[in-house]
């Protein structure tokens, strides 16, 4: 779409960078930080720029000057970038139900304004087609909410990702993968919802590694950690049907996630994973943890007349760490005299009995996901942080979606 | 804990927080996210977990409470600068089709095709204002950014003026700059807009139209102006919709009005900006923010005592909510604007009126009952809270005697607080019997005058423009 008499090897490419209610961009603050102590090195290379909403970078070839440009200054993920040129990103808001510059929030720590159109950009570096934006929307609102304490996952030295789970039929529409390998790799829309949402953390709310971020390793899930809730072969009710939302609805679910452990085999084998990598930080702030359970057991269970409460209560009551395990953790004896000690585990600890991952059952959120295969393959996601986090939003469409969907499927309108 | 202690800090308190020393980037960063870019921060040697009671003791003795101190009893100024280009900074270099792309995109331009504000062309602007381009002349909210002499022509090129519109310019940002025109208030959700009125020889000189269609585009000096007001309270002043320009509706830019001094000098009425305090035969602009507008049609009648109940009531039809401003938010900050076409003019003094009778007979004869009034600032709007009458207002000495002569709520009351609130004009088709109404946003755009400072050899000057 460029106007006659412009130059050939133009993009003209949208700043994904937050800008802060008084007009300033995170960068500015962060920038010069980074420039006191690049510890990354090159990563700052490039930060001196005046910042400007759109800019146009001129090449032989622009891809990738502009993925050179924007690597340099830090506002990549390592991975190519699609440049987020002025139309794509229009075709990216036109997939919103608001307008570009509705700010739904400010992100944290350094409190970037998430603008429909700032989100739009950065869901374009991801590699999101435009139908995803809506996902990608409810997901910044689920990071959004108090209980996700966003400021404690941004900046803390554990490395806690996101987890998405989308649920309803919207998933299917889009092909967020449920089934074979849903963590990846491989799914177009897993992979560039869950990299959106990192995307917008990092450049809107400003968590740049080493200077707001402090996550002391980092972990893959933090480039994506999205998929889908089974609907087919579910025999249980979906996340957001026990959040109190219409089946026929889509949602997305944000947890806490520090990483995701395979576990084949059945509950006792998950109770006893789920016990020994407890991540400790559940049992100090009191957690929420996510089950993963494979559709054959989850279709075997049900057959016997469980429903998922029982399935989270068995774990409950089996997950347990045997109590001098726990005095012996470096948790309980470097961290815990510090922070205290929630009350069920000093509870649990006077009683000498061992002591449960969580407060309650029903912090073991389960759903279901995986491959149609006899494997029970589940997964176990420990948590981190405060408060228990398990927060459902659900996920509004543009009103012409249907139109914008058969338009963008060739169908024309 | 920063963040308790800038909430603490925005309160007006004082705050120290201690941070260890290996977060002391973090905390640096975060308070300028906090909003608070110099909040209060007092370090810790080292991290307290892996010291002993005695070496933080004295760790804190000898570091962190000196810092503390120092954090309760020292003031800073917390305002971060924003980073932006400077003044000569090239911020681009390409086609004159990319120049209008790059400049829309990045929200500097109102939609249309702007001048391409090159060196050359700020160059020659600047060389009509005998003033440093880096002179500041104040800093203007919302951004709170520096109006310079640099910045005027920047926008003059781009909204379409010729460089001697310069010293026009500038005292139209000296005007917005006055405290007394609450250019703040510019985003504000009525959406009203700035009438820039221009009076002196400057008119004729430059080409203003004060003639037919006054306030149609048509005449570079009128529009593009007209033009450059808007673009500079977008780009130096920083009112965008969609962010902190809130009008409902808003409207476009409004050109300059120019009077007409031939009619006023014949009929002997001063004009708008004389009337400011301008003195005679000296040029200067008037501005101030109208809610509304409309035509009053053919004007009838061979004296003033027959064209003016119609122009009363015209007054009486166009203002409504506006009222608040005569009584009851701003009291007295209502300046209405009537516009007369020559000709109008012409036979309203013929009839010996001056313009300060016609401002008497408005405010004798453009009254409403009491209980209209009150309908306008708290019984239909919420706009005055507490419902109270005029009666009470006056009762409690917020209101002058004349709104609450009695407590009959059919009594009439004016719809200003002086007979000079009326600001009356004289511009359009001299030969057509219309007149023009301007519903006033009161204190939100309070009528402000300044005076034009020409250059020194302005004529030589201005024939050597002309003469390209």
């Amino acid at each position: 779409m460029s106007a006659p008499h412009e130059s050939r090897g133009t993009q003209w490419v949208h700043n994904p960078v937050g800008r802060q209610r008084g007009g300033g961009w995170v960068d500015d603050a962060l920038g010069d930080r980074g420039r006191e102590t690049d510890p990354v090195g090159m990563r700052f290379a490039g930060a001196r720029v005046v910042p400007q909403r759109v800019e146009a970078v001129r090449s032989a070839d622009v891809d990738a000057a502009v993925n050179e440009c924007f690597y340099r200054r830090g506002w990549t993920d390592g991975l190519p970038i699609v440049p987020p040129t002025v139309g794509r990103v229009r075709e990216m808001v036109r997939f919103s139900p608001e307008s570009a510059s509705t700010v739904i929030g400010e992100l944290e720590p350094m409190h970037g304004e998430a603008s429909v159109e700032k989100l739009a950009v950065n869901a374009v570096m991801a590699g999101c087609r435009p139908e995803y934006f809506p996902v990608v929307l409810a997901a910044v609102r689920g990071i959004l909410d108090p209980r996700f304490n966003l400021r404690g996952v941004q900046t803390t030295d554990e490395n806690v990702a996101p987890l998405l789970i989308v649920s309803g039929p919207l998933a299917e529409e889009l092909g967020i993968n449920a089934g074979i390998g849903a963590l990846g790799p491989g799914w177009h829309a897993n992979a560039t919802i869950g990299r959106a949402l990192r995307l917008i953390m990092n450049n809107v709310g400003g968590a740049w590694p080493g200077i707001t971020s402090l996550a002391g390793i980092g972990q893959p899930a933090r480039y994506t950690l999205c998929l889908a809730e089974r609907t087919h072969a579910n025999p249980w009710r979906s996340l957001h049907v026990e959040a109190g939302l219409p089946a026929e609805s889509s949602a997305v679910t944000l947890m806490r996630a520090e990483c995701s452990i395979n576990v084949t085999g059945d509950l006792d084998d998950l109770a006893s994973v789920m016990a020994s990598a407890a991540s400790a930080f559940s049992i100090l702030h009191g957690g929420c943890v996510a089950v993963l359970i494979a559709p054959a057991t989850a279709a075997r269970l049900s057959g016997m007349g469980w429903s998922k409460l029982n399935v989270s209560r068995y774990l409950f009551e089996r997950a347990r760490l045997p109590v001098d395990e726990w005095r012996s953790l470096w948790v309980r004896t470097k961290i815990a005299p510090t922070y205290g000690l929630p009350p069920w585990v000093v509870a649990a600890e006077d009683g000498n009995g061992p002591i449960p991952i969580v407060e309650h059952a029903e912090d073991i959120v389960v759903f279901v996901a995986g491959a149609d295969v006899p494997i029970p393959q589940h997964v176990y996601f420990p948590s981190w942080g405060f408060p228990p986090c398990r927060v459902v939003v659900p996920i509004t469409l543009p009103s012409d979606w249907v139109r914008l969907r058969h338009a963008a499927a060739g169908s024309g309108d | 804990m920063l963040r308790v202690s800038a909430a603490v800090e925005s309160a007006g308190f004082p705050t120290a927080t201690l941070i260890c020393e290996g977060f002391l980037g973090q905390a640096k960063a975060t308070s300028s996210g906090l909003g608070v870019p110099t909040l209060g921060i007092a370090m810790v040697p080292g991290h307290p977990d892996v010291q002993s009671a005695v070496e933080l003791e004295r760790n804190i003795a000898s570091v962190t409470l000196e810092r503390v101190v120092a954090c309760l009893t020292t003031t800073s100024n917390g305002a971060r600068h924003l980073v932006e280009p400077a003044p000569r900074d090239v911020v681009f270099e390409g086609t004159f089709d990319e120049v209008q792309r790059f400049f829309y995109e990045n929200l500097w331009s109102d939609g249309l095709p702007i001048v391409p504000p090159t060196r050359d062309r700020v160059d020659a602007f600047l060389s009509f204002v005998d003033r440093s381009p880096d002179e500041v002349l104040a800093t203007v909210q919302l951004d709170n950014r520096a109006a310079t002499i640099w910045n005027i022509a920047v926008n003059g090129v781009m909204a379409g003026c010729r460089p001697e519109y310069m010293p026009i310019l500038v005292a139209l940002v000296e005007a917005m700059a006055d405290p007394a025109y609450g250019v703040e208030h510019s985003g504000n959700t009525p959406g009203a807009e700035t009438q820039i009125v221009i009076n002196g020889p400057l008119i004729k000189d430059l080409g203003f139209n004060y003639e037919q269609g006054a306030l149609r585009d048509g005449f570079q000096a009128n529009t593009s102006i007209g033009r450059f007001w808007r673009l500079y309270l977008r780009n130096v002043a920083g009112f965008l919709p969609h962010q902190n320009d809130k009008g409902t509706f808003g409207g476009t830019w409004r050109v300059v009005m120019a009077e007409n001094e031939d009619t006023l000098a014949e009929i002997g009425w001063p004009t708008v900006c004389s009337g400011m305090g301008l003195p005679p035969g000296q040029n200067g602009v008037c501005i101030a923010r109208y809610t509304g507008s409309h035509v009053i049609v053919s004007v009838y009648g061979t004296s003033a005592e027959e064209c003016l109940p119609y122009l009363a009531d015209a007054v009486v039809k166009y203002t409504g909510w506006e009222l608040m401003f005569t009584v009851g938010m701003a009291t007295g900050t209502y300046k209405p604007m009537l516009i007369l076409s020559p000709i109008v003019a012409k036979t309203i003094a013929a009839s010996g009126m001056t313009k300060a009778d016609v401002q008497a007979y408005l405010f004798e004869h453009a009254r409403i009952p009491a209980r209209q009034f009150e309908n306008y600032i708290s019984g239909w709007t919420n706009l005055i809270p507490g419902k109270r009458s005029l009666y009470d207002l006056v009762m409690l000495r917020k209101a002058p005697q004349v709104f609450g002569a009695s407590r009959d709520p059919e009594r009439l009351v004016p719809l200003v607080l002086r007979p000079e609130d009326y600001m009356i004009a004289v511009s359009g088709d001299p030969m057509r019997t219309n007149c023009y109404f301007l519903a006033h946003n009161g204190m939100l755009g309070f009528p402000t005058m300044k005076p034009i400072v020409l250059p020194r050899d302005w004529s030589t000057r201005l024939r050597a423009a002309y003469a390209e």
